[in-house]
């Protein structure tokens, strides 16, 4: 039998009353190496209503998250109970390591969109009499770095900002940029403590008030998707991240 | 109510449409990736890489599958 994954916690002894799972599956508690993991029988068409099930995953997370701080699954995680024993045993360390980061967090989520200033595309370079290929490369590979240089930057001047209007909140940041995005500019991840989420909301919305040229959308909390991968290893596996 | 409380600015939002999408934004992009198997096929047409142990989408993804059942059902 398959098992649907939605969630990995701790200290997490018996179930309150979750919602129905995904394809209306009953959902159920395993524990396994001290872990442990909300799970349901998966039926096999779990992507079949892609949206209703979307919501049901996000709803059981939700559920966890309002007890303790979980590592929410990605949707679609379908294992086998000998694959999920064989995960749960060689990366029960990463794991706990990453629940202990987690720990008492919730994730805030920023978007931001607007106009784009100061384009890479706009470096010079852009327009130029033909050359031969040797020329071009160079050409080109110089833009390119140049265009990961600006993005290094805008990352960094943002990821100051930030800091500066909220102190001591930030526990952890992952600041993606959007350069191929029409309209979106970043979307900004945060990790902040439970407590701390009204004062996030307060202080980012006064911070709002002085980028009139962008706009701006907050969401959360949200059980902490963005800082549940363990990103270092899944990397050095598959060579993405 | 939504899932999540939201500070909005400038243009006008749709408050539903939002709340979807930064759901499925999560539900789909993020999150703690164990091995498996999977596959999305919506009408007859695979939209989702499988393979690797890793679920690969996007929110445009997500939108379009969206769609497509909007337009079918």
């Amino acid at each position: 039998m398959k098992l649907y994954v939605y969630c990995l916690a701790e200290g997490v002894d018996s179930l309150p009353l979750f919602p129905r799972g995904v394809s209306g599956a009953r959902v159920r508690l395993v524990k396994l190496e001290g872990l442990s993991l909300v799970v349901s029988a998966c039926t096999g068409d779990v992507f079949h209503q892609f949206r209703k099930n979307g919501l049901a995953h996000n709803a059981v997370v939700r559920t966890v998250f309002k007890q303790t701080t979980p590592l929410p699954c990605r949707y679609g995680m379908i294992v086998t109970d000998k694959q999920l024993r064989n995960y749960i045993s060689t990366h029960k360390q990463a794991l706990r390591d990453n629940l202990a980061h987690v720990r008492g967090g919730a994730e805030m989520t920023l978007r931001i969109s607007g106009p784009r200033l100061n384009d890479p595309a706009a470096l010079p370079g852009g327009q130029r009499k033909p050359v031969g290929p040797g020329t071009k490369f160079l050409l080109d590979k110089r833009k390119e770095i140049r265009g990961e240089e600006w993005l290094s930057a805008q990352k960094a001047e943002l990821s100051a900002w930030l800091d500066e209007k909220l102190p001591g909140l930030i526990r952890d940041e992952k600041i993606n940029l959007a350069p191929q995005e029409r309209a979106l500019l970043a979307r900004v991840d945060h990790l902040v403590d439970r407590s701390s989420v009204e004062q996030y909301r307060e202080k980012m919305g006064a911070a709002i008030q002085e980028r009139p040229e962008v706009r701006f959308m907050v969401s959360g909390p949200w059980p902490p998707y963005s800082f549940a991968n363990i990103e270092l290893e899944f990397s050095r596996q598959f060579g993405v991240s | 109510m939504s899932d999540f409380d939201q500070i909005l600015v400038g243009e006008e939002w749709e408050n539903t449409d939002l709340s979807l999408l930064e759901t499925l934004d999560h539900v789909l992009n993020r999150g703690l990736v164990i091995a498996g198997e999977i596959t999305i096929s919506v009408a007859d047409v695979d939209l989702i890489f499988v393979g690797l142990n890793v679920m690969v989408s996007s929110v445009e993804t997500a939108n379009e599958v969206l769609r497509r059942r909007e337009a079918t059902e």
